[in-house]
């Protein structure tokens, strides 16, 4: 799906996936569990472990487990780098285009489906 | 164009649909506001007039009231295949008031294949000097939109 002119180091690796991207800018809005992450994405908990660990090791987020809840929060030091406002930048583009993309194709589906 | 690595962005994207409806999707103002913004938000088009210097104004809204306002202008189209667009100016080349983060943007069409690459370069000012109040300030307005967007994808599909 995606096409990126971008070298992938670890960061734009993270933020290479939509999953992730969406991961990130909830925790924009403040720590989150593990559980309230994964409810909106629709997918099982391990694949969200996975995508988590993906962010955690791109240096995006870090983690701390509190009695039986894992919350996640965006690593602020990330946060205060100028690289950190391009990788906010990207993700907000690339999720532009994600959505342009998706309705594009849905909407070409239908007019293929409906005939000329 | 030039670019600036430490500046500029370039977003890339194969896109399975033909350029005329791609256009459609991004020139119609009724479409726009499908994807410009995922649900729960949603896009208002204030302005769409598709010439240079004609308007080009989204305001988007959260469901908890919040808004993002986005009042810009067209710079240059061309049917099919380039538009630019800029927060920095607003209708009939005003300066914009206070552009919260003014960009330029570049979106461009090409055929490929059976379907349509799709670049949006996008020009920024300077990097962020502000501090993390105004990045999250930055993530309230745009940020909360993209949380959205995996369901809003899942569901089009």
């Amino acid at each position: 799906m995606a096409n990126y002119s971008f070298p992938l180091d670890p960061v734009f690796l993270a933020l290479s996936d939509p999953t992730r991207r969406a991961i990130v800018s909830r925790l924009a809005r403040g720590r989150a569990s593990v559980k309230e992450l994964a409810a909106p994405i629709a997918m099982a908990l391990p694949s969200v472990l996975k995508h988590l660990r993906v962010l955690e090791r791109g240096g995006l987020i870090r983690s701390q487990k509190i009695g039986r809840t894992r919350l996640c929060e965006l690593e602020p030091a990330a946060l205060r780098t100028a690289e950190a406002w391009m990788v906010q930048q990207r993700a907000m583009w690339e999720a532009h285009a994600d959505r342009l993309e998706a309705y594009v194709e849905a909407l070409h589906a239908q007019e293929q489906a409906d005939g000329p | 164009m030039a670019h600036d690595e430490e500046l500029d962005l370039v977003i890339s994207r194969l896109l399975r649909a033909p350029r005329s409806l791609v256009w459609k999707a991004w020139t119609d103002p009724a479409h726009l506001k499908q994807w410009w913004c995922p649900k729960p938000w949603t896009t208002e088009v204030l302005g769409f007039d598709l010439v240079p210097g004609g308007s080009f104004h989204t305001l988007m809204r959260g469901p908890g009231g919040e808004t993002s306002d986005n009042p810009g202008t067209f710079l240059e189209i061309v049917p099919r295949s380039r538009i630019v667009w800029t927060t920095a100016l607003v209708a009939n080349w005003r300066p914009a008031a206070e552009p919260w983060m003014p960009i330029t943007a570049f979106i461009t069409l090409e055929d490929e294949g059976a379907g349509t690459r799709y670049r949006a370069t996008v020009l920024h000012k300077d990097k962020a000097t502000r501090g993390s109040h105004e990045q999250m300030g930055f993530f309230d307005g745009w940020g909360t939109c993209i949380d959205q967007l995996e369901a809003y994808a899942g569901a089009l599909r």
